[in-house]
């Protein structure tokens, strides 16, 4: 049974970790957008505004947790839960540091992609529960964007699956060289572009796109249950970017010992800010436009890509 | 008695009772949001008995194929159907005899063709089996693999011009 306790105990783990990544997240997303628009962000509770947050999390806890009186009960309340495992599950299959990942699998790459692809389960039935036109929408639009987000993202990873000969990432972190940062770049591009939408945040935000569903698939959602499509949004950007920082961008390769921790840290907390950056600067696609830039655009350049890596790999 | 129930023979008899009550949650509810449901869980419960047997690749493309292609699919169908009252399933399963008649043959047919070749053990050591997929598709197989590619890759061009078609 040691297993089952050694699972529970990372399955807990995992979840304070986004926790603390959601409130980090959003925290230094305020901050961030803020100075993007000449702004000081949160400054009063806390040092910082460090604080803010806190209270932001204890107001949504004490919140009312309304289900609307058309909704289907069961489905509305089980799906952010649906949601959020999947990310949560995610993170057991990063390469945390050098030979270790808390759920070392010969098929983590892969476990990578396909287990967070779950969530759009939990935004259809959400979306659908609510029996509510907007919330519909956003659902369907939802689907549809991560569905065709997903090869793109997919492919550009096989880049790394082919020059190292493994879908294990611990394999993939030790076969990895500088040279791959160049090898791959354009798939590191599609990934990160790619990673976005998977999470479904600006410029791709139209699932939830708040001038025109008011927030989609979480609409009529409220308190806690709001709180977890939050943290499965932010929870899910620091996974795709502890992932990228990892086996893109070699994460703890750089440096022996702590000091590759350090770096590790800090190239994912360099791809939050991007993802920040990007959402605070870029005005929302539209739906047509987000389809065509993954099947036109993203999906070709991913191709190439894994050809060209497929090319060169042997001098590699 | 004790030995009996170690964490693989609990793992055993929970992936079969969720298995069995999700494909009869799937035959029996008339509600297809909740028949789509219930056949997500059979879903991860097959990628489950992939685990089990410690086929970990096979459990990985059943969750990206199943799980995140297929049921995707059809809730998507599901939700472009109309709306329903409150209260009311937005579309009732007919429960046809011949659908009946029909599962259940396909169902002998499996567990006839299956019975001596599935192991009911687990195996005693758990190995890598992606190198040997990989080995057989990319070695014995590459003639078969590139032949299903392209017929794939022509199933999606064809789509492509279907609907630009329409679209004229």
């Amino acid at each position: 049974m040691s297993g089952f306790v050694g699972g529970l105990i990372w399955g807990l783990a995992a979840g304070t970790l986004i926790a603390i990544a959601a409130l980090f997240g959003v925290w230094w997303e305020r901050k961030v957008a803020g100075r993007i628009q000449m702004r000081i962000g949160p400054q009063t509770t806390g040092p910082a505004g460090i604080l803010q947050t806190i209270a932001d999390t204890l107001k949504l806890i004490l919140k009312e947790d309304i289900t609307p009186d058309q909704a289907d009960v069961r489905v509305f309340r089980l799906a952010p839960l649906v949601v959020f495992v999947p990310v949560a599950m995610s993170f057991s299959v990063i390469p945390f540091a050098a030979g270790f990942a808390p759920l070392d699998t010969s098929v983590g790459m892969l476990f990578f992609l396909a287990v967070p692809a779950l969530s759009v389960i939990g935004i259809l039935l959400g979306g659908w529960s609510s029996r509510n036109t907007y919330a519909t929408i956003g659902a369907i639009r939802a689907a549809a964007q991560m569905i065709s987000y997903e090869l793109p993202r997919a492919l550009a990873v096989l880049s790394l699956v082919v020059l190292a000969g493994s879908i294990r990432p611990l394999d993939v972190m030790a076969a990895w060289s500088p040279w791959w940062i160049i090898a791959t770049a354009p798939g590191f591009i599609v990934y990160f572009i790619a990673s976005i939408a998977e999470v479904n945040r600006g410029p791709f935000d139209i699932p939830e796109a708040e001038s025109e569903l008011v927030a989609g698939y979480f609409a009529d959602y409220s308190g806690i249950r709001w709180s977890i499509f939050m943290m499965a949004e932010y929870g899910g950007m620091v996974a795709a970017s502890l992932f990228g920082a990892a086996v893109f961008l070699g994460g703890w390769n750089w440096l022996p010992g702590i000091g590759g921790i350090l770096v590790f840290v800090a190239l994912t907390l360099a791809l939050v800010t991007a993802m920040v950056w990007v959402k605070w600067t870029y005005p929302r696609l539209r739906a047509d436009q987000l389809m065509s830039f993954a099947w036109k655009i993203m999906t070709p350049a991913a191709i190439v890509q894994l050809v060209v890596v497929a090319v060169i790999a042997p001098w590699l | 008695m004790i030995a009996e129930f170690s964490a693989s023979s609990i793992a055993f008899w929970l992936l079969s009772a969720v298995s069995i009550g999700s494909a009869a949650v799937v035959v029996f509810t008339r509600d297809v949001m909740r028949l789509a449901i219930s056949l997500g869980v059979f879903f991860l419960t097959v990628a489950g008995w992939y685990l089990y047997f410690t086929h970990a690749f096979l459990a990985v493309a059943q969750v990206f194929l199943y799980a995140g292609g297929v049921l995707v699919l059809v809730l998507f169908a599901i939700m472009f159907l109309r709306r329903s009252k409150a209260g009311e399933p937005i579309l009732e399963s007919r429960h046809s005899t011949d659908s009946v008649v029909i599962a259940v043959g396909l169902g002998f047919l499996v567990v006839m063709s299956l019975r001596d070749r599935v192991p009911i053990a687990l195996p005693q050591q758990a190995f890598p089996t992606t190198t040997e997929l990989a080995d057989i598709l990319l070695g014995p197989m590459l003639p078969h693999l590139a032949a299903v590619s392209l017929l794939l890759l022509v199933a999606c061009v064809s789509v492509l011009v279907v609907f630009g078609g329409e679209r004229e």
